[in-house]
């Protein structure tokens, strides 16, 4: 079932063109959306949110056109946007309280679930301090915890890891994979960074100049280049040469070969190019596309 | 003795009511109202609060002090320097407008400006329902002193026998009380969300307002009494027209000063509050949040 599904979706800003006809779905689970600065991610997220129209194509998010049913669309939806947020003088509890009372839960239900959530992303302690006073990483899971105080179906997450340090990186991430999979929330987290993405997503969706030049299960999109990764004692050269006259593609790393294609093609190759050169085989492994790799490949 | 403990108490799912985006309404208005008068937060965020409602009723308190205190045989006397419900605004004028110049820019500027605006539109709220909170907020804030002193005034007399003859009467006076609290805290409302749309600084919004009052009131002033230009800049002039308007509420008419009828002044209050909802509206409906 799609969470989001995206149908030619264009969105202009002026003369800028933001989105080009993006075509996707979001599916279960945590989904990266990746692009570089300027892609149109936060656009893509504003027009998830129904804040605005798009120029043109179709956008169904939980099954509404946000366009027409944004307040219907935005209960089910938790948000935690890039940018600082958050006013600095009201304390985390009352903030988070707000939020989920905004969202449509009772005032006396609101109090409970702004605790739970607030204990969630690790603040139990910290609930009763103004948010002024917090540090970065404790303001961006005050943030979280806004967003998902009032259990929405779907939460967007856009550079939740903005102005982290490695150790807050990590733990930010670590919660973000709980939520998409322990608290059955579906997870859009927008980022520029490929690494973070393949570490919590099951899912990604590559945008570059307003279109998406990728979409699917990362699994999936990893698999698309096999191939194998060789290390050799020998003339790496040559036998890169052979490989290459028996119609696969290499690249030459030092002592290591990598070679892109069909796995037994691939394997054939390289046994009979390492045996005419009288190369050794130190290591062979499959060839494991990272999603640095995918955005690549697809031109991101 | 158990050595249990909660390791980890799970996620919660919600599946009771959710009371959708009138909720939000109501619970951004109350919000924003505790925001207004400074509640939850640092004493210096009450101070200014508590001070324009302080001076807005001490006069009031004062006056039925003295009406509930002096002897029988001088209480004739004394009514008659007590001021009556359309005079009352004179002596806390100040208080209004300082009010007036705080609740606005603390209603809408913060949210602005810490960028939770971003937050409350990626709720069910939508522009036009997250500006009927804040006026929703402002409305009632503002009718702590617009409105407050003179019922003050009204049950004070009526209780010390200073009051208004009969039930009629009293319910007539309440009636007048209610326009003229309403009628001030709408076109101030609207000046003052009107004058924080504009910036998202609370101090800028603030020193704006009472600026505008007091500089197109001292041009008006001028142009009408020294050049003799048309009286009817005067409804231009925000600083008397709402409280000019309140004494045609009464009844009363002060022609002297404001030679121009009840239909213009009632017509320009509805025009003022119109636009500065138009100007507040058309500024959200183009502000940036997301893009």
């Amino acid at each position: 079932m799609s969470v989001v599904s995206a149908t030619g979706v264009v969105k202009r800003w002026g003369a800028t063109t933001a989105l080009a006809g993006a075509t996707f779905e979001v599916g279960r689970g945590v989904t990266g959306l990746l692009g570089e600065n300027g892609a149109g991610k936060t656009t893509m997220l504003g027009l998830v949110l129904g804040l605005h129209r798009p120029d043109e194509g179709t956008l169904r998010v939980l099954d509404l056109d946000p366009a027409e049913a944004g307040p219907e669309v935005r209960q089910r939806i938790g948000y935690a946007p890039e940018h600082e947020a958050l006013p600095p003088d009201t304390k985390a509890h009352d903030l988070v309280r707000h939020l989920a009372e905004l969202h449509g839960i009772p005032p006396r239900d609101a109090v409970g679930r702004a605790s739970d959530a607030l204990w969630h992303v690790g603040l139990g302690e910290e609930r009763f301090r103004p948010v002024g006073t917090m540090s970065t990483g404790q303001r961006q899971r005050v943030k979280l915890a806004a967003a998902i105080a009032h259990d929405p179906r779907l939460l967007l997450l856009d550079e939740p890891t903005n102005g982290l340090d490695p150790v807050q990186r990590d733990s930010m991430l670590q919660l973000v994979r709980r939520i998409g999979s322990e608290f059955g929330i579906d997870v859009v987290l927008s980022s520029h960074l490929l690494e973070e993405v393949e570490r919590v997503a099951d899912s990604v969706v590559i945008l570059s100049g307003g279109t998406v030049v990728a979409a699917g299960p990362l699994d999936e999109l990893r698999q698309g280049d096999a191939g194998l990764v060789v290390d050799l004692d020998g003339d790496v050269e040559a036998v890169a040469a052979r490989v290459r006259a028996a119609g696969l593609e290499v690249a030459v790393d030092g002592p290591r070969l990598t070679v892109v294609g069909d796995d037994a093609l691939a394997a054939d190759a390289v046994r009979d190019a390492v045996a005419a050169e009288s190369a050794g085989i130190r290591r062979l492994a499959r060839r494991t596309a990272t999603l640095e790799d995918v955005f690549l490949a697809a031109g991101g | 003795m158990s050595d249990a403990r909660i390791i980890d108490q799970g996620w919660r799912p919600y599946d009771g009511v959710r009371r959708g985006q009138w909720g939000a309404v109501r619970s951004l208005a109350w919000h924003s109202t505790l925001r207004a008068l400074g509640l939850r937060r640092t004493f210096w965020a009450k101070a200014l609060p508590i001070a324009s409602v302080a001076i807005a009723y001490l006069p009031a308190a004062v006056f039925v002090g003295i009406a509930a205190l002096v002897p029988e045989e001088v209480r004739g006397e004394v009514d008659q320097l007590n001021p009556d419900y359309a005079s009352y605004y004179g002596f806390i004028t100040a208080a209004i407008v300082l009010f007036v110049a705080a609740v606005g820019p603390e209603v809408l500027c913060p949210d602005r400006r810490n960028g939770v605006l971003g937050l409350y539109l990626a709720s069910p709220l939508t522009r036009d329902t997250y500006l009927a909170a804040k006026v929703l907020a402002v409305l009632p804030v503002l009718g702590l002193v617009t409105l407050g002193p003179p019922l003050l005034l009204l049950v004070g007399y009526t209780l010390t026998d200073a009051g208004p003859d009969g039930i009629g009467g009293f319910l007539l006076v309440l009636l007048r009380v209610v326009a003229s609290g309403v009628t001030v805290s709408a076109v101030y409302t609207a000046l003052s969300l009107a004058a924080a749309s504009f910036t998202d600084r609370r101090a800028v919004a603030s020193g704006g307002i009472i600026l505008f009052l007091f500089a197109t009131h001292t041009a008006i002033v001028a142009l009408v009494e020294a050049a003799d230009v048309d009286q009817r800049l005067y409804l231009l002039n925000l600083f008397v027209l709402p409280f000019e308007l309140t004494t045609r509420i009464y009844g009363e008419s002060h022609d002297e000063a404001v030679p121009l009828t009840t239909a213009s002044l009632a017509a320009a209050a509805l025009a003022w509050v119109l636009l500065c909802g138009w100007v507040v509206r058309v500024r959200y409906q183009r502000l940036r949040v997301t893009r």
